[in-house]
């Protein structure tokens, strides 16, 4: 499904800000995988990410998705095989435009836009009942502008916008971080219903460790750009905090250095 | 909330609106130019609108000439509106259409530009233009005949340019190649430029054009030009006009004569100009205004007039570093003693 | 006085919704898609000049205000491949091609900075004549009507939602398939093709194409936006209407300048007065936002400290 080898990136080479972002990265993901990425403070997790998605391009190495090499295609052109949620929930949608509008536009990720209506009615009858089922009463708001929701909203309605059309890959960038405990626990469980449902392959970073072992089949930790632990089927699910933070310790010989992490 | 920024935002203007007219208060008094007398005689009255285009010498003595002879001849029989564009075309088009809503009885246009709105706005109402360099070209009319056929007629600022093509032969016998100056951005100076440029080929001259397109690039252009050339000519040009302090030293630097095609252009960096006097200029369109109003004679076919004051002037001061011999006829022209121009 | 006034103004009427059709274009690229584009001083002029010259040389105007649009299109490609093709920032972009329109302007009316044409010798569409007035302005509101109608149904499309979409968020935009560059410049190209034959329009209106008919027009179709979006903003929601208050703005605008020189007030600070409009306009819907702060959180980026919620 996805294959990626060697996959490197450094930011500023050959300036006093150069950092190595990924170095070597290989991983290999099957259908139907569900994977969660954690690490600490610039592990390159959201780097990661971004390279599969295009917003980076490849120092070297290779992103292949379901046989297609799209290492040099620009972030316009790969969209179509991801669904992508990000950490600010402002990023993944247009505020002045209505929740309709937005919905349309992710219906036609990677298709031609033409000159037909952006929105038809049979679409918004579509949307109101697929709103429905998020329970967030945004069903009858179908033209409000998006700016007016929170971020909780926000990130429910990104994520429909991500699986509208189904994607090869759905990409979860710690979509759940800006948001407060109670939402942020609402949308996880959104997202794995609709994973669940829908049978998607997906990667999701995140900083809470609880969430990386409680959801998902397989487990990615990341460290100084590389993958250092990859854990999945029975071995993932006797996962405990503790016993994960003990593993990196002893991989990376330094400690977890992300408080948050930690806390929760 | 919603409403007390609206209500922000209208005061704003309001005050800003109250500001400017505070500002004009302060200036206008020292111009004169607003006169607002209404007569009470028992013959007819008569109120002219007068649009000048930019606040500028020549235009103003123009404005001051035309005003000067109504007066006198009119007395409080006159009612003169004027309005300034301050260099705005669009406002020109503003000025005039409110001329002709309060249906005056003449328009006065001075500068092209004010012509041009003016034509646009009125076929009913007489027009004269002042300090019109070409009325052909400003009305589009393809056969001049000397007369528009039109509801405008005026006169023109134009000092004839073979003679200050002749001039140029004149004070510089030796010279080859003249580089003739202008801004591009004003039409005026290419029909001017052209015409001396063919005058000067009848003259066994060659000439080549330098144009710069505003204040910031006079001084490089200039500086080609003055390499490339024996003698420079800068015709009626009110962006060369406004920079001749930049002209003037690079041209005294290279030793190269400049003629002028108006004065204050010859006074600010040249050595000699074929000057005519504007606010003559102006008092002839009094005249035609007069012939106009009081004896209904029809600017169809009243024909263009020319200044007939033609003055040759040159800097005595200028002549006499570069070593040129002023001929016979020359009025010299003092520098450093702006009180004596007008 | 008043009532010379109130005769008189049928002519900045029509100026204002002529300049209303730039301020639409102006409306494509700085409230659509979020670019303060600067081509637009140099484009009016290129459509003025085209419309004029193509015209006195006898081509039928019609055909020749369709040209300078396509030239005014033209312009706005040249600023739309600087910007997103060579990463010029769009401000620096639009200076760029701004300057070098003077030259090609000044080449198109050949070498002439002005080029007059009149309503006596041609039959233009619009005219400041006080007889075409009304005629002026029926043909001025049928060209509103017309641009508006076209806009509506275009930025409504799937084609127009990407554009818009680019505007609103570029990162949303392109994680959702959108080619960003390309929707700008197709941005670019459709506002200066609108502002050249407004352009087009005001060479008639003021009978004549000049190279510098398009100094600070930027700043004019700025404030004819401002203005009608801080008089209507509240009223008009729908995306027709908006682009109805632009023009309703340049009407304003202009008759705020009819008053301006009817009351005798110096005209050397109008341009300073544009500007001041322009700035309290935008300066104070922001103060407003700063001094509400909790309300404006919303609209505004979060801030990162946001996830210490969490």
């Amino acid at each position: 499904m996805l294959e990626i080898t060697n996959l490197s990136k450094t930011f500023n080479p050959g300036t006093i800000n150069e950092k190595v972002a990924l170095s070597n990265v290989n991983l290999t993901l099957q259908d139907g995988d569900f994977v969660t990425v954690i690490g600490g403070n610039g592990a390159g997790k959201s780097t990661l990410l971004n390279m599969i998605s295009g917003v980076y391009s490849a120092d070297s190495g290779s992103i292949v998705v379901d046989g297609i090499n799209v290492t040099n295609k620009p972030e316009h052109k790969r969209a179509k095989y991801f669904g992508r949620v990000f950490q600010d929930p402002m990023t993944g949608t247009a505020a002045n435009m209505e929740i309709a509008e937005n919905l349309a536009l992710a219906a036609r990720r990677g298709k031609r836009r033409t000159l037909r209506m952006g929105v038809t009615s049979k679409e918004k009858a579509h949307y109101k009942e697929l709103l429905k089922t998020l329970g967030l009463g945004l069903e009858d708001r179908l033209t409000s502008k998006v700016g007016l929701l929170s971020g909780g909203q926000r990130q429910a309605l990104t994520l429909l916008m991500a699986t509208l059309q189904k994607p090869k890959l759905l990409l979860l960038d710690e979509h759940t971080a800006a948001l407060d405990p109670k939402t942020s626990a609402k949308v996880l469980a959104l997202s794995d219903k609709i994973i669940k449902d829908e049978h998607l392959t997906a990667m999701m970073v995140t900083h809470n460790m609880n969430d990386a072992i409680n959801y998902g089949n397989r487990l990615i930790m990341m460290h100084e750009g590389r993958i250092i632990l990859d854990i999945s089927g029975e071995e993932k699910k006797k996962l405990t905090v503790e016993a994960l933070l003990h593993k990196f310790e002893e991989i990376s010989g330094s400690e977890f250095a992300n408080d948050r992490a930690l806390l929760s | 909330m919603k409403k007390s920024k609206k209500l922000i935002a209208l005061l704003l203007a309001a005050v800003m609106l109250f500001a400017l007219a505070a500002c004009n208060n302060e200036e206008t008094p020292g111009t004169g130019d607003e006169v607002g007398t209404t007569a009470g005689s028992a013959t007819d009255t008569y109120t002219i609108g007068i649009c000048q285009f930019v606040q500028h010498d020549a235009l103003d003595a123009a404005t001051k000439g035309f005003q000067d002879y109504l007066t006198e001849q009119l007395g409080d029989r006159v009612e003169f509106s004027y309005q300034n564009a301050s260099g705005e075309k669009t406002n020109c088009t503003t000025i005039v259409s409110q001329f002709v809503a309060s249906n005056v009885d003449l328009i006065m246009a001075n500068a092209t530009d004010a012509l041009v709105a003016a034509a646009a706005a009125t076929e009913d109402i007489p027009i004269l233009g002042t300090s019109i360099t070409d009325y052909a070209t400003a009305l589009q009319i393809d056969n001049w005949t000397g007369t528009t056929g039109m509801n405008i007629s005026g006169t023109a600022d134009l000092a004839p340019l073979d003679q200050q093509a002749a001039m140029i032969k004149e004070l510089c016998p030796d010279a080859k190649e003249v580089g003739i100056l202008y801004c591009s951005a004003e039409s005026n100076s290419k029909y001017q430029a052209d015409v001396v440029a063919e005058e000067l080929q009848k003259l066994g001259l060659t000439s080549t054009v330098y144009t710069f397109v505003d204040t910031n690039d006079v001084q490089q252009v200039t500086q080609t030009a003055v390499d490339n050339s024996d003698v420079v000519y800068i015709p009626t040009d009110n962006t060369a006009a406004s920079n001749t302090e930049a002209i003037n030293n690079v041209a005294e630097a290279a030793g190269v004569p400049i003629i002028a095609g108006e004065e204050g252009i010859c006074k600010g960096c040249g050595i000699a100009t074929l000057s005519i006097s504007y606010y003559d200029l102006g008092r002839k369109t009094g005249e035609m205004a007069y012939d106009i109003l009081v004896n209904g004679a029809d600017p169809a076919t009243m024909p263009i007039e020319y200044s007939d004051g033609l003055t040759k002037k040159a800097v005595t001061e200028r002549c006499e570093a570069l070593n040129i011999t002023v001929p016979e006829g020359y009025e010299a022209i003092v520098l450093e003693d702006e009180t004596a121009a007008q | 006085m008043v009532l010379e006034f109130l005769q008189s103004l049928p002519s900045p009427i029509a100026q204002g919704m002529i300049w209303g059709i730039m301020a639409i274009g102006v409306f494509i690229t700085f409230r659509v898609l979020d670019l303060a584009d600067l081509t637009v001083d140099g484009s009016i002029a290129t459509g003025g000049a085209v419309l004029v010259v193509l015209t006195t040389s006898g081509w039928n105007i019609w055909l020749a205000l369709f040209v300078a649009f396509l030239a005014g299109c033209a312009a706005g490609l040249v600023t739309g491949v600087l910007h997103t093709a060579f990463g010029i920032p769009a401000i620096l972009a639009g200076i760029l091609t701004q300057l070098s329109l003077y030259s090609i302007n000044l080449r198109i009316m050949g070498g002439r900075a002005n080029t007059p044409i009149s309503h006596r010798k041609y039959d233009l569409i619009v005219s400041s004549n006080e007889n075409l007035l009304p005629q002026t302005i029926l043909t001025a509101a049928i060209f509103i009507v017309v641009i508006i109608a076209i806009l509506y149904w275009f930025f409504g499309t799937e084609m127009g939602h990407s554009i818009r979409a680019t505007g609103a968020n570029e990162a949303m935009a392109r994680a959702n398939g959108i080619n960003t560059s390309s929707r700008k410049i197709f941005g670019l190209v459709l506002s200066n093709g609108i502002v050249a034959v407004s352009g087009g329009l005001l060479a008639q209106f003021s009978a004549n194409a000049d190279i510098n008919m398009g100094r600070g027009a930027i700043v004019i179709g700025l404030a004819a936006v401002i203005i009608g979006e801080v008089i209507f903003g509240k009223i008009f929601k729908n995306f027709a209407l908006k682009l109805f208050a632009c023009v309703i703005g340049g009407v304003i605008y202009y008759i705020v300048i009819a008053i301006v020189l009817k009351i005798g007030l110096n005209t050397n600070d109008l341009k300073l007065f544009s500007a001041l409009v322009v700035a309290v306009f935008l300066g104070v819907p922001y103060w407003k936002n700063q001094l509400s702060g909790k309300r404006s959180s919303k609209k505004d980026k979060q801030p990162k400290e946001g996830k210490a919620d969490a």
